[in-house]
């Protein structure tokens, strides 16, 4: 079309320079749109017709450049009813991909009149549903000002047309600002602040898990030392839970005795207890003592000297017991989301006690075979006493301490 | 108002990029040239405040522009400018050669270093080259001489304003359109 050479005169561009076209969205409803839909004539053909299925976003660039400057965005006029005569989906399909709507319309106001609305489309390469994001971005415009009928408003077309005139929407196509490639684009982004939000948003789901576990490996690595020496040895279900583990002082291996499933769990209660080879440590034991002292080292038996060790403790009894039921004073340590994504402070003896509040328990509940080879995957891995990167299913992660994180 | 300004069609919007900016104003600016269309005014070393902008600074799009030659001690009677990142060079889309330099700052209320910070922000250009550095260490030496080199072209915009308001759509997607664009439609995808 010859049309794009009305801002020209020998090749020289009219518009002076700064100057570009680059409608408001009041102006693109109210004034083009509305002309368009109501044929009437608009003064310099700045947005052409174009047919969607026929062009590839790349190629718009070429068929709606305005001027001889540069731009950032192009614009033009599509008509809807050309895609379907039936239905309310659009197939906004090419050779090369496709367009998708994506999130909802918004209303485009003019003052505080409701003037029409907004569709934002991405396209995407190749076929639905596989297909790959690209950076194009598609804003389509349609007049709607809520009323029953827009006939009254837009006029009848004198051209007696066919094709229904309210089917016509006006698009702004544009490429999605990658911060990376600032030397590209003729207007750099303001400032690292939306680089931050755009980098962080872009990620997604999975940018946020990311954080998470890189978080969770950072810390862990300043404990490398003390969950090295930790190994941990899980009985079979028959058995009850024994915690071997050596401390920094005591390489020879403790071991200590959870009390079984089920059983009172009195200090002097060694009836279910094996005897001889263990020595017991009752669990009520650890707690009463890391009462007393509020550093919570357990120092006469050098068992359990930090929290990294207690939170290994109550983690393996949290998955290996399908019930918890235990005495008052022996309320586990609170399953606070902002704990389980922070191991606990890397200087132990600052750590205050804290509050002991009720846990909230697992929401499956297996059976304890299973969560002893659970516990047993579990220990494998230094960080994971969470059970994160084990679990294959996405509700891994609706459920448990970081739901509260999910994006 | 400029020539051939008046004559453009409606949407047409003073718009301009980092290098038309720089190329076409600050430089021509710089070297005492007129500017077509010369409608960027010049404020020289007065600095005011972001509100008080509105006509007296060029404004296209909700933003101002203007000339200043105010470039250091970023102060004000209600506040300050401090960058808010790393200065950017700014290059020709055709040669790839850099002709200046772009720096963001935010507006904070109060005394620095205390200040709060404000959705007002400034794109501040200067020009490159070797006279640049003698530019400024010619101003400390408290030199009368207008170096051309002191010249910056600011854009001044709320940047709140930007993204609650329409034409976000050109460069810059509005927050709203990011966490749309995040989301698939009828599936949301967790990671694998």
């Amino acid at each position: 079309m010859s049309r794009g050479m009305n801002l020209s005169i020998n090749g020289q561009s009219q518009v002076p320079p700064g100057f570009r076209f680059h409608p408001t969205e009041e102006e693109l409803l109210h004034y083009y749109l509305r002309k368009k839909v109501a044929c009437e004539k608009i003064d310099l053909d700045v947005i052409r017709e174009v047919d969607l299925n026929k062009l590839e976003p790349w190629d718009i660039q070429e068929m709606c450049r305005i001027g001889s400057t540069p731009q950032t965005d192009w614009y033009f006029f599509s008509h809807k009813d050309r895609k379907y005569p039936t239905g309310t989906r659009m197939n906004r399909a090419t050779t090369a991909g496709f367009w998708k709507a994506t999130g909802r319309d918004k209303i485009i106001r003019s003052g505080s009149r409701r003037i029409g609305l907004r569709k934002t489309l991405v396209f995407y390469k190749g076929r639905a549903p596989h297909g790959q994001k690209s950076d194009w971005i598609m804003h389509e415009y349609r007049l709607d000002d809520g009323a029953a009928s827009n006939n009254e408003i837009i006029g009848v077309c004198p051209a007696g047309d066919a094709m229904s005139e309210e089917g016509w929407v006006v698009c702004r196509v544009f490429k999605k600002k990658n911060y990376v490639k600032t030397l590209d684009s003729p207007q750099s982004p303001s400032g690292s602040l939306a680089e931050a939000r755009l980098h962080s948003l872009s990620g997604g789901n999975s940018a946020i898990l990311n954080q998470i576990l890189s978080y969770m490996g950072r810390t862990c690595e300043s404990k490398s030392d003390l969950l090295d020496k930790l190994n941990v040895v899980v009985s079979d279900g028959a058995n009850l839970n024994k915690l071997s583990y050596q401390t920094k002082d005591n390489l020879s291996s403790r071991f200590t005795h959870l009390p079984r499933l089920g059983s009172s769990l009195g200090p002097n209660d060694h009836s279910n207890i094996k005897p001889s080879c263990y020595q017991y440590q009752p669990f009520d034991d650890v707690f009463l003592r890391a009462d007393e002292s509020p550093a919570f080292q357990v120092n006469q038996h050098g068992m359990i000297r930090d929290w990294a060790t207690l939170d290994r403790l109550v983690a393996s009894q949290l998955n290996g017991q399908a019930e918890v039921s235990l005495q008052k004073q022996q309320s586990y340590f609170v399953d606070d989301p902002s704990m389980s994504t922070s191991l606990p402070p890397h200087d132990d003896e600052k750590v205050p006690f804290p509050s002991q509040k009720r846990l909230t328990r697992p929401e499956s509940h297996h059976d304890r075979d299973h969560d002893h080879q659970q516990n047993l995957h579990m220990y494998g891995c230094d960080n994971d006493f969470w059970g994160i990167t084990t679990s294959t299913s996405p509700s891994s992660l609706s459920d448990g301490p970081l739901r509260y994180l999910s994006a | 108002m400029g020539d051939g300004v008046a004559n453009l069609p409606p949407g047409f919007q003073f718009y301009p990029t980092d290098e038309e900016l720089i190329v076409h104003f600050l430089h021509r600016k710089a070297l005492l040239l007129p500017c077509h269309p010369d409608i960027i005014p010049d404020l020289g070393l007065y600095l005011y405040e972001p509100w008080e902008l509105q006509g007296k600074a060029w404004c296209g799009g909700s933003k101002w522009y203007f000339y200043s030659r105010r470039t250091v001690d970023r102060v004000t009677r209600s506040g300050y400018w401090e960058p808010v990142c790393q200065e950017e060079p700014v290059f020709t889309s055709s040669s790839r050669k850099q002709v200046g330099f772009k720096q963001c700052y935010a507006f904070h209320y109060g005394e620095s270093p205390h200040g709060i910070r404000t959705s007002w922000t400034i794109h501040e250009y200067r020009l490159s080259g070797g006279n640049s550095s003698t530019g400024r260490s010619s101003r400390r030496k408290g030199q009368k001489i207008i170096d051309p080199s002191t010249w910056v072209l600011c854009r001044v915009f709320d940047c709140d304003d930007e993204h609650g308001g329409d034409s976000s759509g050109g460069v810059e997607l509005s927050c709203l359109d990011e966490v749309f664009l995040s989301l698939d439609d009828d599936e949301v995808s967790f990671p694998s």
